[in-house]
Parts: C-alpha cells; sequence; structure tokens
C-alpha cells in the first residue's frame, strides 16, 4: 500500500492514518488492559452455556419427541439454522471477532463467500452426477429399492424368530 | 500487504510500545511501512491461514452435502452404526475445550502462568479425550466392516449376484472351511443359546448361498442374517428391537468377516472417514501445539502464541459444530 491510500477499508472513518495505526498497534502490543473489558469469566462461562443448549437442541431432533420425523426437511433446517448460531457464538466470542476492528471483514467475507460459491459450484457435476448414468453403473449402484427389499427381510426373520423359540 | 513491517509513523511518542524509534523527520522524505491490517503478523497469518481452512472444509463439507443430496440412496446414521449420543458427547467436550482455551487466554494476558498452564493441560486433555472417542467410534466401523476402501471394506450396496458370490467365496476360503468344520463339530453345550441359534442360521444361509438360483429377496434374508439393517420403528434406537447391535452373524461370530450390505454405505464410509480423518488430523496438530506449548512459561509476553492457538483451536471446534449435525443426524 503507497502512502496515497493510507489504510484502505479498514480506517475508522474521521480518523487520520496516524492516529488509526497507533490505535491498533496500541491495542494488539500494550493495551492488554483493554481486552478485560471484553474478556470476562462471566461471558464466556454465558456462552459456554448457550452452546450446551444449542447441542441439546439439535439433538432433539433425534429424540422421538421431534414431531417432524417423517419430515426430514424441517429437521436440517432446524439444525443447520442451530449450527449457524453456535457457529456464530464461537466467532464473535471465543476467536473475539465481536470485538475486532474492521479489519476482520476483510478476511473473513472474502472467504465466505469464496466457500459459498465453491459448494454451489459442486452441484452440476456432482450433485446431479445421477441424473444420467450409464447403465452399468445403474446395474450396480443401490436404489431405494434394495433398503424396502432388506427391511422386508428384517421384518420377515423377527417374525420367524419368535415362532422358532 | 506486501510491506508488513511494523514502523510506527512519525509524531508518537510514549505508549510503551516498543515501536517508536524517534524519528525526527518533518519535511523529510522518508519510506513509511504499514502493515497491510492492523494487527500483529502472527495473528495475520493465523486469520490468512483460516481463511484458507474455511475454503478448505467448505470444499469438503460442500462435497459431501452434494453427494448426500445427489445419492440415490443415503444410509440412515444407524444403518452405519453412528452413536448419536456418543456424537453429542464429543461435541460437549470439544465446546468444553474451546472455553478452557479462551480461559488460558485470559490467564496469560493477566499474567498468571501456572493458571494459564492449567487450563492449557485442560484443554489438551479434553482434545486426547475427543480423539479417544473417535478411535472408539472408527473401531467400531472397522468391526462391522466399513472402512473407506477395497481391501478392508465389506461393503456391497445391494443384495445382488455380487453379494452372494462374495459371500460364498468367503464362505469357501480354506481357513474358513476349516473354522466352519470347527463350529459344525463343538457340542451344543459349549456355545451359548444365542450361539447356538447362530450357528443354525449360519448353516441355512451357507445352504443358500451354495445353491446357484437365488432371488433377490434370499439375497436380501443372507444379507439381513449377515449384518441387519435396524428398521426405522424402533426410534432409530441402537440396541432394542430387530436388527440391534449384536445379532447379524458377523457380530456374534466376529472371525466370520462376511461382506455386508448397506445400500450407499460406500459413498457414505468415503465422505466419513474423509470429513472425520482431516478433522481429527486438526485436532491432533491442535495437540502437538498444545504440548509444545506447555513447556513454556505461559505469561503475558506469550498470550499472542496463544491467542493464534486459540483461534485456530476455535476453528477445529467449528468445523465439529457443522460435521456433528451432517453426519449424526441428518
Amino acid at each position: 500500500m503507497s502512502d496515497h491510500d493510507p489504510h484502505g477499508p479498514v480506517t475508522r472513518p474521521g480518523a487520520s492514518a496516524d492516529e488509526t495505526l497507533q490505535h491498533a498497534i496500541d491495542a494488539e502490543h500494550a493495551g492488554h488492559g483493554d481486552h478485560h473489558s471484553h474478556g470476562g469469566l462471566g461471558k464466556y462461562l454465558l456462552v459456554f452455556l448457550a452452546l450446551c443448549g444449542l447441542t441439546t437442541m439439535s439433538f432433539f431432533t433425534y429424540s422421538p419427541a421431534w414431531p417432524w420425523r417423517d419430515q426430514p426437511q424441517v429437521g436440517w433446517t432446524f439444525m443447520m439454522a442451530v449450527s449457524c448460531t453456535k457457529a456464530m457464538l464461537v466467532i464473535l466470542f471465543f476467536m473475539h471477532v465481536w470485538w475486532e476492528a474492521n479489519w476482520k471483514y476483510v478476511l473473513t467475507i472474502p472467504a465466505a463467500m469464496m466457500a459459498l460459491f465453491l459448494g454451489i459450484m459442486l452441484i452440476p457435476d456432482v450433485g446431479l452426477r445421477n441424473r444420467m448414468v450409464s447403465q452399468e453403473r445403474a446395474l450396480h449402484m443401490a436404489r431405494g429399492s434394495d433398503v424396502r427389499l432388506l427391511e422386508q427381510a428384517g421384518e420377515a426373520q423377527a417374525l420367524e424368530q419368535p415362532a422358532a423359540h | 500487504m506486501s510491506a508488513p513491517a511494523i514502523t510506527v509513523p512519525h509524531g508518537h511518542d510514549g505508549h510503551g510500545h516498543g515501536h517508536d524509534d524517534g524519528h525526527g523527520h518533518h519535511g523529510h522524505i522518508t519510506l513509511q511501512y504499514q502493515p497491510g491490517l492492523p494487527l500483529d503478523r502472527g495473528k495475520l497469518i493465523m486469520w490468512l491461514f483460516l481463511s484458507t481452512e474455511i475454503m478448505f472444509f467448505a470444499a469438503l463439507l460442500g462435497s459431501y452435502v452434494v453427494l448426500r443430496f445427489g445419492a440415490p440412496v443415503w444410509p440412515k446414521p444407524h444403518h452405519v452404526h453412528l452413536s448419536e449420543p456418543i456424537g453429542a458427547f464429543n461435541t460437549f467436550v470439544l465446546i468444553c475445550s474451546s472455553v478452557t482455551i479462551v480461559l488460558a487466554l485470559e490467564a496469560a494476558r493477566a499474567n498468571k502462568a501456572s493458571l494459564a498452564k492449567v487450563w492449557m493441560l485442560l484443554t489438551l486433555l479434553l482434545g486426547t479425550l475427543f480423539l479417544g472417542v473417535k478411535g472408539y467410534e472408527y473401531a467400531a466401523k472397522f468391526s462391522h466392516g466399513i472402512y473407506p476402501a477395497m481391501p478392508h471394506s465389506r461393503i456391497y450396496e445391494r443384495p445382488d449376484l455380487y453379494y452372494g458370490s462374495a459371500v460364498r467365496a468367503r464362505l469357501g476360503e480354506p481357513a474358513m472351511i476349516d473354522r466352519l468344520k470347527e463350529l459344525d463339530d463343538t457340542p451344543a453345550d459349549r456355545l451359548t443359546a444365542e450361539q447356538v441359534a447362530a450357528r443354525g442360521r449360519l448353516q441355512q444361509i451357507r445352504k443358500m448361498v451354495a445353491s446357484p438360483e437365488q432371488q433377490a429377496f434370499d439375497l436380501a434374508v443372507v444379507a439381513d442374517q449377515v449384518m441387519p439393517l435396524p428398521t426405522e420403528g424402533g426410534g432409530g434406537d441402537h440396541g432394542g428391537g430387530h436388527g440391534g447391535h449384536a445379532s447379524g452373524l458377523n457380530d456374534i461370530f466376529p472371525w466370520l468377516r462376511l461382506p455386508v450390505v448397506i445400500p450407499g454405505g460406500n459413498m457414505w464410509a468415503s465422505t466419513y472417514f474423509l470429513l472425520t480423518g482431516f478433522h481429527a488430523i486438526h485436532v491432533g496438530v491442535g495437540l502437538l501445539v498444545f504440548a509444545i506449548m506447555l513447556t513454556w512459561t505461559l505469561n503475558a509476553k506469550r498470550a499472542g502464541a496463544i491467542e493464534n492457538i486459540g483461534l485456530y483451536w476455535h476453528f477445529v471446534d467449528l468445523v465439529w459444530i457443522f460435521l456433528f449435525p451432517l453426519l449424526y443426524l441428518f
């Protein structure tokens, strides 16, 4: 970066370049006193309890009491929402991003966008690969009917066994 | 970011930050170096590394999701002997370790070196516990013939003739013939009631597999006898009901090691071992760094290093936060 463009997007508006840099370096090197304001055992404990509570919530989808057992999509959406909340709690508080200067956006937003695009780019080649498969592949790949066949076989055995005793 | 050397520009002094080297140069042309981002180098590098890690795991998780939803059949967690409570326990362990490492950082910042060491040791122990549980889970998969690749993997996708001939080939191995003969000759009073019943079933299976004109349903019965798929009705429960953990021939006679049928199981195994394996490697690297840092005095001078490894560790926790529901609960 040149003098012409002192700090780009990471500069606090209205602050001179020197002031901003000074502040940043103070915070990083000398300002241990600063950290106590946002540290605190209580806050971490609260985040920890929230994380445990959220884990229990997503685990709840596995229990028989979960009302949408026959609609897995509801559970998936719920679990992803819970996971994103947990991830945000960890990122913001444990990783201290909540208290960081604006540089955090410079690093995280491009990475997050790349990650998202990467996921989307996998859909046509990988996700949809079973739409058009070769005959040979179709011959060997599992189908839903195989699961039903195995379950029927299991049920038949389950019925036979008590009679055998 | 090409000039990352931290030198404080002119005009500021006296904050005790150790970087002010006293340029008195108003009006002079001097080069001024500024960090690309206003944070110190170690932390910048850690965050850059983490942003590559975000993409790395996004690719892995993304592949898992598109493979899973693109597959015609995907095994249910209990079809592949995944235990949800164990996964939840491991999640809890990692969350606890995230708290302990953050407390280690706080202690180090307050210059309480021995307290910081206690928290870091606790983090190391929790991480080791996580890996131990993971190893236990892997061992359970291996014992069911679930491996990521062919030489060890005994997974067949469907109960078809290929499966039937694989079972026949296994039962026809010379060592297996001797072992089966030995089992047949064992008097019933030297076996448990369960083993006697299983022996009868095994004899039936051997007869079925030996006959060349098998129907798909017969082969499904063979597969069900070898390693049953738990039925859906039992609330996804492990031990109870038909298809519980220990009712298959492979479970009762572990030396049998017969091929098993898990529809969609091969792709599942590939993704499961890849995702959890890469995650476990990350945990292992973290543990290694913790072990090295435990030999240091963890005072305020080391707070930066603890913060950086803490960032890494939280990221590892973060990945597990997504892995747990995706692998165990979906």
